[in-house]
């Protein structure tokens, strides 16, 4: 019997996951929408990926999740190492681009840029107040357009002439799209404008004062657009690098990870997906803070809460 | 005048600032013999009543410091003093009184910036607003002795935030640092506040650390109010220290303000700034390029949002995070700020840092 790891990153819009063994080989690994429900997720998820494994030969001793829900379901699947999205994607990237520099990553409502010396990130930055320019923003002006966001790449490569877009901010972009829409312009050239705002955006703002060396890889869902990728390129002037499971490097990285760290007390169990877990949120009112406390419970029986400010919130077991 | 009941003595307050307003009261006490009305710390709905009654985008300071005013006229006051500053602070003290009457508070307001001409006359006409009676030298004993209070309060600061995130057993810094703030809060003489921060000195001493020989060293810097107020900041300090990491801060009221020697620090930042950036920020890159001579594993930069100084200083940051080889966080606070967000950036830059250090060695 193998060990084996895995990694679940449950992001703001999609929900992935790996397992790798020893020598970081994907074993198996899915990619799906979290639609507003991590936990759901996460539970449909690990039913995707378990025909996959083979649980045979390999065990699965160890377990992190990552990503903006990586508390949450950490404490579903009890997970040994639970760490933020960032450093995951560092290790992940950087342990199969030991060379690279530069990792852009732009995801669904967040974005940043990791800079990365001797294999180790020595300087990041993410974008804080405004999620223009982020994956989200693509997937509502595809709607707008009536597209589907997949074949948005494959259609801004046809463009010659992109339409130049305002995109300093989400809610002026759109004013400006609709407005060339009207003008007349060609659904190929506004596209393309879009994937060149989206560049545009993340240089002047995650990027800024940033120096960005080469090798550059590009990941997060926003990679999987051709236009955006040939819009970094030509912005960079340099090669972009989009690895074909540049999606899942936030998994693999905390997959990683948890390779690194402790282990299960015994191998990790599948049958958690159908069991029923169960979220609450709790007003405290013991004082003017009134902190929300979230309290997770597994079939009926609270498991851990997290929320409050002091200990005079924390909820009875 | 509206506020002389209760034995002719008037209540006063002060907004919420870090810990400093154990410091104001022992002045107030002491040298305006008026009775001082601590207002509840801050929490959610001091921030909600500040938000609700400023203009959307003013700095969050005047937000905070304005529901904190109104805290304070909750909890008793008639009288509010308001500090001066050199930044958009020295217009906040105006602003706050003319909103507050327009919500209807009936108070006495003290604004320093009317008297800030840098001279001891103009803090003595200030105070006489409040006691007309006040005589000059019972001013300056008082004030020596809380000012001595802030030294105190800032060395003992310095020295939790440097060490709380080693201590052996959990929570033995904390409960020497309530001991101490107890004491300055109890202080009735100079004595009192030298007795009590020798015990603090002490305390701290006597705690068992386990720290490596190398700890993670991070330097604080940035805008005055928000990087050293833990409500503002949303504890960065102490959610920094819980990581194991040795917290330095230069900036606080007894560097910035008692003690300030800012033509000696221009010469010093030379290299990276040519004139004063006023407020805070020549004294931001001073520190800063100290940190980075000092090698410390990484620079923190806090500012509330459309805090002008800070923001013209994120450059000048850059460059000394460049020179220095050591990784910058620009970290922006407003009421909207998300904690989960803060402890994500701030785990990250933890890894980060620490991760370095480990190849770097």
């Amino acid at each position: 019997m193998k060990e084996a790891y895995l990694g679940i990153d449950i992001g703001s819009i999609s929900t992935k996951g790996v397992i790798i063994d020893d020598d970081h080989t994907i074993l198996s690994s899915a990619y799906i929408w979290t639609e507003g429900d991590p936990i759901g997720a996460a539970g449909r998820l690990l039913r995707l990926m378990e025909p996959q494994f083979d649980a045979e030969s390999y065990a699965i001793t160890a377990v992190g999740t990552t990503g903006s829900a990586r508390k949450l379901v950490g404490v579903m699947v009890g997970a040994t190492i639970v760490k933020n999205e960032i450093t995951a994607h560092a290790i992940g990237t950087t342990s199969l681009y030991p060379d690279v520099r530069t990792i852009l990553e732009i995801g669904g409502q967040d974005s940043k840029i990791i800079l990365v010396e001797n294999g180790v990130a020595v300087d990041y930055a993410m974008n804080t107040l405004c999620a223009a320019g982020t994956g989200a923003f693509l997937s509502s002006q595809s709607k707008r357009l009536g597209l589907e966001v997949e074949e948005f790449g494959d259609l801004a490569l046809k463009s010659s002439h992109p339409t130049p877009i305002a995109a300093r901010c989400t809610v002026f972009a759109e004013s400006d799209l609709v407005h060339k829409i009207q003008m007349g312009h060609t659904k190929e050239d506004i596209v393309a404008g879009l994937c060149k705002s989206v560049v545009a955006n993340y240089l002047n703002n995650v990027g800024k004062g940033k120096k960005i060396a080469t090798p550059v890889v590009f990941q997060g869902g926003v990679s999987k657009n051709v236009g955006v990728v040939r819009a970094f390129e030509e912005a960079l002037d340099c090669p972009v690098t989009v690895d074909e499971n540049g999606h899942l490097m936030g998994a693999f990285g905390v997959a990683i990870l948890a390779a690194r760290g402790k282990r299960l007390a015994a191998p990790f169990d599948f049958s958690v997906e159908d069991v029923s877990f169960k979220t609450r949120e709790v007003s405290c009112g013991q004082c003017p803070n009134n902190c929300e406390i979230i309290c997770v419970y597994r079939e009926d029986e609270l498991i851990d809460s997290w929320g409050n400010r002091c200990e005079r919130g924390k909820p009875k077991r | 005048m509206f506020g002389e009941v209760n034995n002719g003595k008037k209540k006063v307050a002060f907004p919420w600032v870090n810990r400093y307003n154990i410091g104001v009261k022992y002045f107030v006490e002491h040298a305006l013999d008026a009775q001082y009305i601590l207002q509840p710390p801050m929490t959610r709905r001091t921030l909600e009543m500040g938000e609700k009654n400023s203009p959307d985008f003013v700095c969050t300071p005047f937000k905070t410091t304005l529901g904190s005013m109104i805290d304070a006229l909750e909890a008793g006051a008639d009288t509010l003093i308001m500090t001066f500053g050199l930044c958009k602070l020295g217009y906040f003290g105006e602003l706050q009184e003319q909103i507050l009457r327009d919500m209807g508070y009936r108070f006495d307001f003290v604004n320093m910036a009317q008297y800030s001409t840098g001279g001891l006359k103009g803090y003595l006409d200030a105070f006489r607003q409040v006691n007309s009676r006040l005589k000059f030298g019972r001013m300056v004993k008082a004030g020596l002795a809380s000012m001595r209070m802030a030294d105190c309060l800032d060395d003992m600061e310095d020295r939790y935030y440097q060490n709380c995130g080693f201590e052996a057993e959990k929570g033995a810094y904390r409960r020497v640092w309530n001991q101490f703030l107890q004491a300055m809060t109890l202080a009735e003489n100079k004595k009192d506040i030298e007795k009590g921060y020798r015990r603090g000195v002490e305390g701290f001493g006597a705690i068992p650390l386990n720290k490596p020989e190398q700890p993670l060293r991070v330097g604080l810097v940035g805008e005055y109010f928000t990087v050293m107020d833990a409500f503002s900041n949303l504890d960065l300090e102490q959610k920094l220290a819980d990581m194991g990491v040795e917290v330095h801060r230069w900036m606080n009221v007894s560097h910035r303000n008692l003690h300030y020697d800012g033509s000696n620090l221009e010469v010093q930042a030379r290299d990276y700034v040519k004139y004063e950036m006023s407020a805070t920020a020549t004294a931001n890159v001073w520190y800063a390029k100290k940190c980075g001579e000092k090698g410390y594993d990484g620079l923190i930069h806090v500012k509330s949002a459309s805090c002008t100084p800070e923001m013209d200083l994120m450059p000048v940051l850059a460059n000394i995070g460049a020179d220095y080889k050591m990784p910058v966080l620009f970290l922006t606070f407003d009421s909207q700020t998300s904690d989960t967000g803060l402890s994500t950036r701030l785990e990250a830059f933890f890894d980060m840092i620490q991760m370095r250090k480990q190849v770097l060695r």
